[in-house]
């Protein structure tokens, strides 16, 4: 995990731009762009702390830690979340003023014949987990059955939401 | 030899956080921030080692070690990343020979940590000689084979780095001694379970050649465009790190699952201009525009059919079980969008995904396709224990005679 507080990167007058990876995460206090792509069933959670500028983003792929022994918690939406949020009160964010966007978990190609699809198993979780955190999801964009690429402004908080084939969106 | 699942997931690992010491040496020296993006394990052929490396002059250096791993390491950079780190380590004119040693210090660095992460691992002392600055065009860059011939099969780490800032190629290969690898693997082994020999891979390996062989044959039966298998590998990588194997761009293709000995997903994929040039070779008239119509797609999803079932019936002939599969969903998106979902699911089960990846290509039209298999690994662990109890003759025979 890299945590960019501005004081290793060069000053310039655009935004760096952090790209996160699958079970991985990142915050930002400078003000980065946070960005991750191929979002299918996967869901990116983004969170922004207005009053201390703090922002994170991680790329979950399954639902549960408990399902598969793995040793790396960003790989799971419970647990994926729960770290992201810990990191950001770590650099100096208050839970209490953290809101969320979330975007992904598709239903594309899933061959689940019984109960639901992962895409919306990640959702549900990823929902749950923020609410028992009380962190309100303040925008999403949520299943369909398309991919989607993310960039978090962590500067405004602001969430881009692009598809293959549809208008992004800016939530 | 056997070689359990268990024991390649954790030198996998290895080999990437060995990556990762490395990039981090380099990141000290350099001030470039730089992450280890993806690390594989494949199994190939000798001859296709460095495929991944386009046409295109690059630079690195290189090492030989030896001890209870032996073999050949190297750090390859292409021109503008190699430029961009001997800038920030010569800041001013680095040019020729400054450039040179430029490499050369940062190869030593990063190589000396990624060897020395191998032997803390391994608890032993791993020697390396000094490293050799060299030069090559694509995968010339890499080591030579030896007395390895081109076709034998070899186990090859791979990791690729990523810059923070830009995208450029910067890889780490490592190509241990065979003998040396595999005896190592055996020691690290759980003799209990999960074990696969390494000569039923071999062979599954050259069935899935076969297998794409045949796919290719179909394809340009259908199409009258001469297309050819061109690389068939079996990759060994952490589940998240499977998405990463398909391009950032926009992909057309067909997935099944299929069910049986083993279980698993098939992903027939074509980027959008070879899914344009092979659809249009199936239309009786021409399609004026560039863009992909309905009438592509649903010539691409013929295709993707035809193919699916040429590969899943040789793996199930050579297996002797029966494979089954789902009729073909189309799929039109970000390539690591639509394998994302396949990971996710073959992830429900296990930490490490073989993926079997087949490409073929053609010089008549611009034209690519990639097979990708996603096996549950158990099962697959299974189907090649059947294969060595029950077939064990017709599998030291040509591999060829099962696809007739």
């Amino acid at each position: 995990m890299k945590v960019y507080d501005g004081s290793q990167t060069a000053q310039t007058s655009t935004p760096e731009r952090i790209k996160v990876g699958i079970a991985e995460y990142d915050v930002s206090t400078n003000g980065a762009t946070l960005s991750t792509s191929g979002l299918g069933s996967c869901i990116g959670v983004a969170l922004h702390d207005e009053e201390s500028g703090v922002s994170g983003l991680v790329h979950v792929m399954l639902p549960v830690a408990e399902e598969v022994n793995g040793g790396n918690p960003a790989k799971f939406a419970d647990t994926g979340v729960e770290t992201l949020v810990r990191e950001l009160e770590d650099h100096g964010a208050d839970r209490s003023s953290m809101v969320a966007k979330i975007a992904g978990g598709s239903d594309m190609l899933d061959f689940s014949k019984n109960g639901s699809g992962i895409g919306v198993r990640n959702a549900n979780v990823v929902e749950e987990t923020l609410s028992e955190l009380d962190i309100p999801i303040v925008g999403e964009d949520i299943g369909g059955d398309h991919g989607r690429s993310i960039r978090l402004e962590s500067e405004t908080g602001d969430l881009i939401v692009k598809s293959a084939n549809r208008d992004s969106k800016r939530l | 030899m056997n070689v359990d699942i268990q024991s390649l997931g954790t030198f996998n690992q290895l080999a990437h956080e060995g990556a990762e010491q490395a990039t981090a040496s380099m990141s000290q020296m350099t001030g470039i921030d730089a992450d280890v993006d993806v690390t594989q394990i494949t199994l190939m052929d000798r001859g296709d080692v460095g495929e991944a490396l386009d046409e295109q002059a690059f630079v690195g250096v290189e090492f030989d070690f030896a001890g209870e791993l032996s073999g050949q390491t190297a750090l390859v950079l292409d021109e503008a990343c190699s430029e961009t780190l001997t800038n920030a380590l010569l800041p001013g004119d680095a040019g020729g020979e400054m450039a040179k040693s430029g490499v050369e210090e940062i190869g030593n660095i990063m190589m000396s940590g990624f060897i020395d992460g191998w032997a803390d691992y391994l608890e032993t002392t791993i020697e390396h000689s000094p490293p050799t600055y060299v030069e090559g065009i694509g995968k010339e860059i890499l080591p030579t084979a030896g007395d390895t011939m081109a076709d034998d099969q070899v186990f090859v780490f791979k990791s690729e780095i990523e810059w923070v800032d830009a995208s450029v190629d910067f890889y780490i290969y490592m190509l241990p001694d065979q003998d040396s690898l595999t005896e190592l693997m055996a020691d690290h082994a759980d003799a209990e379970s999960d074990a696969i020999p390494v000569d039923k891979l071999h062979v599954f390996n050259r069935m899935t050649q076969q297998g794409t062989r045949q796919a290719a044959e179909n394809v340009s039966m259908m199409t009258g465009i001469d297309v050819e298998a061109e690389v068939s590998q079996i990759n060994f990588a952490r589940i998240e790190d499977v998405p990463k194997q398909v391009g950032t761009g926009r992909y057309v293709g067909t997935a099944v699952e299929f069910t049986g000995l083993p279980s698993g997903f098939l992903l027939v994929l074509f980027d959008e201009t070879s899914a344009k040039n092979a659809a249009e070779a199936l239309m009786p008239t021409g399609v004026e525009g560039e863009e992909l119509t309905d009438q592509h797609t649903a010539a691409i999803e013929e295709l993707g059919n035809i193919m699916t079932s040429g590969f899943v019936d040789g793996w199930a002939n050579v297996l002797q079980t029966s494979i089954d599969h789902t009729p073909p969903r189309l799929v039109h998106d970000m390539g690591r969008a639509i394998i994302d979902p396949l990971a996710a699911q073959v992830g429900q089960h296990q930490d490490h995904a073989f993926v079997i990846d087949s490409r073929m290509r053609t010089d008549d039209v611009e034209f690519e396709s990639e097979i990708y298999a996603l096996p549950n690994d158990e099962e697959l662990r299974e189907a090649l224990e059947e294969l060595a109890v029950e077939r064990a003759e017709e599998t030291d025979a040509d591999p060829e005679e099962l696809f007739q």
